[in-house]
């Protein structure tokens, strides 16, 4: 570009440029979630061009998994979407007892589901939060994060840890459910609500909310669809896909609940979806503090998959031995491919996993629900004006974690 | 070839064989502990139960719970058969899988664990236990019974080399058996009956025949430890490699297990080889490991005696190329070695040959017995492959080198290896001679004897091969990286050449094996 003292002169050349401008927005920047890369032609305010360049963040996540046990993925998987970190794990430890052929206790499944629908919650406030964040409005990310930090109160109280639990155990969890758990959450849940209500009247009906979120970064059934978007991308494009309602895993087919689905696929369907599945969380959290027996077991009873009790461990030579086995072989995994799938925060969250029967996976394939939604994202972006990809990148919820594996 | 079916796969066998027989040598393993593809059967240990679901079914009485009538009725089950015993007939159907079967197994697995004692964290077995490996296979369930398990003698002194551990004792008797069958000395046995049941020494004895690590290497569990390896490593961190073992002429094959974090070996194990050693080696050549190392040559050395100093690595090159310029070629003398490999040998031959020189020795180890089991009467491993490098010509003793010193004849020796069967005494005759260079992996008589010393790779650390006392050559690869700047002996004797103006005309191992195969082709 010439000097301004130039351009001052020259009069002619302070007309608009004709030509489009390339910018580059990322890998370092704040609003690209987890080093995303945009590169775009601007023609004045508005994309005439759109690269999204992931990879930035490369964590080897597959690989890995491929130098230790089958266990050890847990805080690899932790660390997928880490904001619902215990999907991740829910979602590790099914594809590994799937291909085990082995199914946890009630209780565990019901353990899942509560621990796995207060994540999504904290998942979509964060969500929905930093999307109002992105357009000028702090007070609610603050209003909706403060519930996010009641729902970690709980986790952290299970699990000793607020975000990468690692909490997921193959054949159930590290621990079973505290005293409280189940009175922690119900005193929770009037909470949530109340935030949620709180929120719709802070931003439902604020007009510059409105203007910036209606109608911008569209997406399509249709391109929905042919990109294989899933969750609530896909639902606020009008895609009544979720993975809890069409290939129930656990014990969901045994809840009552909505899927929520938009209409116009635009910014606002994907914040009003995300605040309606708030809602149906809640929903299938208190039926399964209903129907959770509050005894038995909650790891599977063999001590090939799930560690012994410690003291027999000391005291026995069979727990000795299996004991020695998990930590020294890890668990053995029968030879054989598996395709595992369940809900995660942003959609179908799959582990592909492949064992050749010994203690340590083969290979370890994760289809990240971001993957699908961050292609898509070009689409709702192009044509659309520089200022509005940070409040649509946003509500597409990319997790670097997840997408760059 | 006859065939019967295991687990819906067809197995060929011979005439006579047994199931356990026939599928080991199809690489199928029935789970067992007593059975042992070089010793004798026992069929005690019950593990390799396997049902014949051909032909009549042998049936068991037996009560069977009722679930309907709340008691025990008369029911009849399936006889198993143990596999290591049970031979294999024409189109015989048989089960080692099926649910009586795994029952058995679990059954027979949890028994043997029933006072075992809680030993894994202190075990050298551990990590390559069958118990270990079994429970987790077979049995995985967690301890039903509660009392106090049975106590018997732990850590008994066997012999030198043996520490026994009753309570660990499943009872196989492959450690009589080895002792009776392979070392034809019935030196160990069993006494009382059931949980009392223990190994002892004959009255009188210690377990102190030529094969006694044999008996830990066909101990399934962690009964029978090696004082020498006990409490040493654990195995996981243990890598292996293939070697030929350097203790005699049989060149028994071997697992090299090394630490590589360390780079250092702790055991040697049999590898098994139906025309060699079988599946075993005796206790000296288990031990030539530790050679490894100790008493090692690392650097360069220079004089002799009080006056001796370890030099840089191109020193050393350079003061053994002056040492041996100016010697005449008739009165050079090349000492081979017995102890190094076949290319090693080979360089050195063609080292005579550039500089002109026939006079060809050979130095070897004495003071050993042989034995008609596998320990031959030399313990030397390459002595045949040493003269087949030099073309298969006799070559001189050390004795004759050295009349040949006195008398004149030789003015300058380039020797090869630390071994010689004579002392640094015997081998006085040259140290009046300044020309003497030793090319060593070891210090030792020959390197000690020397003006020059330079150090070469151990066995472990290069290829190459040995031709034993049947005439077989065997060749081994790298186990280990030795340590820095330390070559191979044929490489060294390389460069030895060129900084006296000859080529060798080799530049590789592949190089060089092609000049074995023309001096083996000009032997002819």
């Amino acid at each position: 570009m010439e000097p301004a003292d130039e351009l001052l002169n020259d009069q002619a050349s302070l007309e608009l440029e004709a030509d489009p401008m390339r910018l580059n927005m990322g890998p370092s920047h704040p609003a690209m979630h987890g080093t995303i890369r945009m590169v775009m032609d601007l023609d004045g305010e508005n994309l005439v061009s759109l690269d999204v360049q992931p990879g930035y963040l490369h964590r080897g996540f597959e690989k890995s998994c491929e130098r230790g046990t089958w266990a050890q993925v847990f805080p690899y998987a932790d660390r997928l979407n880490y904001v619902s970190p215990m999907l991740n794990n829910v979602g590790w430890s099914l594809a590994v007892e799937k291909l085990l052929g082995i199914e946890v206790p009630e209780r565990c499944q019901y353990y899942r589901v509560i621990l796995g629908e207060l994540s999504r919650i904290a998942d979509h406030f964060t969500c929905n939060g930093a999307s109002a964040m992105e357009l000028g409005a702090f007070t609610p990310f603050l209003w909706l994060l403060k519930v996010r930090d009641w729902v970690w109160d709980i986790l952290e109280r299970e699990t000793g840890a607020r975000m990468t639990h690692s909490f997921g155990r193959i054949g159930g969890m590290a621990a079973p459910p505290t005293q409280n758990f189940k009175d922690d959450v119900r005193q929770l849940i009037p909470e949530v609500h109340k935030v949620v209500k709180e929120t719709e009247i802070m931003l439902l009906r604020n007009r510059i909310f409105l203007d910036r979120m209606q109608g911008v970064g569209v997406l399509t059934k249709e391109q929905a669809l042919s990109y294989g978007v899933t969750g609530p991308v896909a639902r606020s494009a009008g895609v009544a896909y979720d993975v809890r309602k069409d290939h129930p895993y656990l014990v969901y087919d045994r809840f009552d609940f909505d899927v929520p689905i938009g209409e116009d696929g635009d910014n606002w369907d994907r914040f009003m979806v995300r605040l309606e599945e708030i809602r149906q969380s809640v929903r299938i959290i208190e039926q399964a503090l209903e129907q959770m027996p509050d005894d038995g077991p909650i790891n599977v009873d063999d001590p090939r998959i799930v560690y012994p009790e410690k003291q027999d461990v000391y005291t026995t030579i069979e727990a000795t031995i299996a004991h020695f086995k998990l930590v020294m072989e890890g668990l053995r995994v029968p030879a054989g491919e598996v395709y595992s799938f369940t809900e995660g925060g942003n959609g179908e969250l799959g582990f592909h996993i492949v064992s050749d029967g010994s203690g340590t996976p083969y290979r370890v394939r994760v289809r990240p629900p971001c993957w699908y939604n961050l292609a898509a994202s070009r689409e709702m972006l192009l044509g659309g004006m520089i200022a509005d990809i940070i409040p649509t990148f946003g509500s597409v919820n990319m997790i670097g974690g997840e997408c760059d594996r | 070839m006859a065939k019967f079916v295991l687990d819906g796969k067809d197995i060929p066998f011979e005439p006579g064989e047994t199931v356990m027989q026939a599928a080991w040598r199809e690489g199928i393993e029935i789970p067992h502990y007593c059975w042992h593809p070089g010793l004798s059967i026992a069929a005690n240990c019950r593990m390799c139960l396997v049902q014949v679901e051909s032909g009549r079914q042998m049936a068991m009485p037996q009560l069977a719970w009722d679930e309907a009538k709340g008691e025990y009725v008369p029911a009849t089950k399936p006889k198993l058969q143990p596999a290591c015993q049970l031979a294999a007939a024409e189109d015989m159907v048989v089960s080692s899988t099926n649910d009586e079967v795994k029952n058995a197994q679990a059954s027979v697995q949890e028994f043997l664990l029933l006072n075992h004692p809680v030993d894994c964290p202190i075990c050298d077995q551990a990590g390559e236990c069958k118990l270990q490996d079994y429970y987790y296979e077979h049995q995985g369930t967690l301890k039903r019974k509660l009392t106090e398990p049975v106590h018997k003698p732990k850590g008994v002194r066997f012999g030198p080399t043996i520490v026994y551990d009753a309570e660990r004792c499943i009872m196989c008797t492959r450690c009589i058996r080895v002792c009776d069958e392979v070392a034809k000395d019935h030196v160990l046995d069993m006494r009382e009956r059931g949980n009392k049941n223990e190994i002892v020494l004959a009255p009188g004895r210690e377990l102190d025949h030529k094969y006694t690590l044999m008996t830990e290497h066909v101990c399934p569990v962690g009964a029978l430890t090696s004082s020498d390896f006990r409490f040493k490593a654990r195995v996981w961190f243990l890598k292996s490699g293939e070697g030929v073992c350097t203790g005699c002429a049989t060149g028994c094959n071997t697992h090299v297990d090394y630490d590589p974090r360390y780079g250092k070996v702790y055991r040697l194990r049999p590898r098994d080889n139906e025309d060699v050693n079988k599946f075993w080696m005796c206790d000296d050549g288990m031990m030539t490991y530790t050679r490894h190392s100790t008493d090692r040559l690392l650097t360069p050395t220079s004089g002799r005696g009080q006056a001796r100093a370890a030099v840089g690595e191109d020193e050393g090159l350079e003061l053994a190329a002056a040492a041996l310029k100016g010697v005449d070629a008739d009165k050079f003398a090349i000492v081979l070695s017995a102890q190094h490999s076949t290319e090693d040998n080979l360089a050195l031959v063609k080292f005579a040959g550039a500089l002109g020189t026939s006079r060809l020795y050979l130095a070897a180890l004495g003071g050993w017995e042989g034995d008609d089991i596998l320990r031959s009467d030399d313990n030397n491993p390459n002595r045949a492959g040493a003269t087949q490098a030099a073309g298969g010509v006799e070559l001189k003793s050390l004795s004759e080198l050295l009349a040949d010193v006195k008398s004149g004849a030789v003015q300058g020796v380039l020797a090869l290896g630390w071994a010689s069967a004579e002392s640094l005494d015997e081998l006085s005759p040259l140290t009046s001679l300044d020309a003497v260079v030793s090319l060593s992996s070891h210090v030792g008589a020959l390197p000690a004897a020397a003006a020059v010393a330079l150090p070469v790779a151990d066995t472990f650390e290069i290829a190459g091969s040995f031709v034993n006392a049947k005439g077989m050559t065997q060749s081994f690869s790298p186990v280990l990286s030795g340590p820095a700047g330390i070559e191979p002996a044929w490489e060294t004797a390389s460069a030895l050449a060129r900084a006296l103006g000859h080529d060798l005309g080799f530049d590789s191992l592949e190089s060089l094996r092609q000049g074995l195969a023309d001096s083996a082709e000009a032997a002819q």
